[in-house]
């Protein structure tokens, strides 16, 4: 084999296997967002054709941090992520817990109901709630009053939290009762002769057990609820006032919506911003991955 | 269904106190989670005399299916797209988007799991490390390259964006797939003289026909109920996928008949009620499965 087969063999067979999905990543992920990076150092409103027109340095930075509404979004995308991460995660863990050792007669017909909700579009389920917390809707004819849940400006932003833990707790639930699964049962047992309770089972045997994977899933809810979009567009649309809006319906607001101000560089700012703070995150889930692989 | 008792679960004479705790708890769950969707259920079968009369809130007095039909037709009436388009539209994206993925995610890790090549790890890092990538931190160039390209408002320019952010999950799966098939196999095939492609082709594939099908359904997930890419790049009614559309219909300025809304949400989650019926053991294992892997 000489030099050139060689080099054939070991560098361009392999590298054209991969060379499609590679352009895919670099042209759709990749190449879009250096250059959304470089944008939220420009002005432009989305109708001039060379969009790199108007250099501003960190104009667009320094408008979005003298807004109101940003520091409004950044505290609920802190009550939503904190949410998700903290209280979606212990709910669905109890869940899994009681259903894994309640030898309950039809468990995964009840891990598939209570998992049902997340196969559904976002988009639906929002509807299907903002209905039922209207003023009108079912919550207040159950309750018998007539509260505003969600144009109150305070609650708004809770409305969307708990809407989208009944969407996913069950997406968090199947994969804790998967970890379940591979439990140590003697080690049970052997706690069950020696006497010891539910309690002392639960803290220590199982949840001690189930470390890796509590903190798998905290870590799927941190990333997938810091993109989440839908729920809040829909459900609430940002409001009352703005003041539900989150980085991603924010990021919509000034770059796209047809009643907002077109202000593209500061969107690509605030999409800036989330990339900065999504990040460390990001290399933690990476290194996960990488860890049981190779 | 099958009804096993586990020796490590509870026992009802034993533990009777978490017995009835966990019953009490998995009713809760259940209503909290289904009565929602039921309850838009009994709506959008109500006459339009008795939408706010019901028994325990969820049996109609009189039960009607001339809301689905009057959705059809104002979808038809007041917003350019049947749901017959809408449900077309996001069937032509989200099939499309799904088989190349899938083709090009398996080229992929054909790559990288049958070659020994420089800088495969780094590479490979670079994939996963889409994760990590918010989706709105590439929405604005997207949109100026969809523009630049000429495909705003067809098809391709959420087909694109889709292939783009669901190649990673796909191709962490198939890799670590691929990787287990044994090496006999392949060695086998190298002695009677087969090309890669020809490997790749008939014997890969065919053994990988469930690893294909869990990445099919974590794809149709992602993409069967995307809303922003799609909100953002079909404007053309004529092209909008479901989501889109609904949000339209019954989130719209206008205000929309109870009936008419109701009907419209149930029409969007009835094709995937069915569908995750069918599949439900794929669902769970593909949700698990994407969750610990991808």
């Amino acid at each position: 084999m000489n030099r050139f087969q060689k080099f054939h063999q070991s560098v361009v067979v392999p590298y054209l296997w991969l060379m499609p999905a590679l352009i895919f990543l670099l042209v759709i992920v990749f190449l879009p967002v250096a250059v959304s990076l470089i944008l939220s150092f420009y002005r432009f409103t989305g109708y001039e054709l060379n969009i790199f027109n108007k250099f501003v340095g960190i104009y667009n930075f320094k408008f979005l941090f003298h807004q109101r509404y940003f520091w409004i979004s950044l505290r609920n995308t802190f009550y939503f992520v904190g949410s998700m991460t903290f209280i979606q995660t212990t709910i669905s863990l109890f869940l899994a817990i009681i259903i894994f050792f309640g030898n309950f007669k039809y468990s995964s017909l009840i891990r598939m109901l209570i998992f049902f909700p997340g196969v559904l579009a976002p988009v639906s389920v929002s509807l299907a709630w903002r209905k039922i917390l209207e003023q009108d809707g079912l919550i207040n004819q159950i309750l018998h009053t007539s509260y505003p849940w969600l144009s109150n400006v305070n609650l708004a932003i809770w409305c969307v939290i708990f809407v989208n833990i009944w969407q996913w707790v069950g997406y968090n639930l199947v994969i804790f009762y998967a970890g379940l699964e591979g439990i140590n049962k003697e080690l049970l047992e052997a706690a069950d002769i020696d006497g010891a309770n539910w309690t002392q089972k639960i803290f220590k045997i199982v949840i001690p057990f189930l470390r890796p994977t509590i903190f798998l899933n905290a870590l799927l809810n941190l990333i997938g609820s810091f993109r989440a979009f839908d729920i809040v567009y829909v459900l609430t649309g940002g409001g009352p006032a703005h003041n539900s809006e989150v980085f991603t319906t924010l990021m919509y607001y000034y770059s796209f919506a047809p009643n907002g101000p077109s202000k593209m560089g500061v969107g690509a700012a605030l999409a800036f911003v989330m990339f900065l703070a999504i990040i460390a995150f990001g290399i933690v889930r990476i290194k996960l991955l990488k860890e049981q692989k190779v | 269904m099958k009804s096993k008792t586990l020796s490590y679960g509870i026992r009802k004479q034993r533990d009777f106190g978490f017995y009835i705790f966990s019953r009490i708890v998995i009713v809760i769950t259940i209503v909290v989670i289904l009565f929602p969707i039921l309850y838009i259920f009994s709506v959008s079968l109500r006459t339009k005399d008795t939408l706010y009369k019901s028994k325990f809130y969820l049996i109609p007095e009189a039960i009607t299916y001339q809301n689905y039909v009057d959705a059809f037709n104002y979808a038809k009436a007041h917003l350019d797209v049947s749901f017959f388009e809408m449900f077309r539209n996001s069937i032509i994206c989200t099939g499309v988007s799904i088989t190349i993925a899938i083709i090009l995610s398996a080229f992929a890790s054909f790559g990288f799991s049958n070659f020994r090549f420089r800088g495969k790890e780094l590479i490979y890092t670079l994939i996963i490390a889409t994760f990590a990538v918010p989706v709105q931190a590439s929405l604005i160039p997207l949109f100026f390259i969809n523009r630049d390209l000429g495909i705003l408002n067809t098809y391709l320019a959420v087909i694109l964006p889709y292939i783009g952010f669901t190649i990673p999950i796909a191709t962490l799966i198939l890799r670590s797939f691929f990787e287990q098939i044994p090496v006999e196999i392949k060695e086998a095939a190298r002695v009677d003289g087969v090309s890669n492609f020809q490997m790749f082709l008939k014997i890969i594939l065919p053994l990988s026909k469930p690893a294909i099908a869990t990445c099919g359904i974590l794809l149709f997930l992602e993409t069967w109920n995307e809303f922003l890419f799609a909100l953002i790049f079909l404007q053309n009614p004529k092209i909008q996928t479901f989501p889109v559309a609904l949000a339209k219909i019954a989130g719209g300025k206008y205000l929309v008949p109870l009936g008419i809304y109701t009907a419209s949400i149930m029409i969007t989650v009835i094709p995937i009620l069915i569908i995750f019926l069918i599949f439900q053991k794929w669902f769970i294992s593909g949700v698990t499965l994407g969750a610990i892997k991808g």
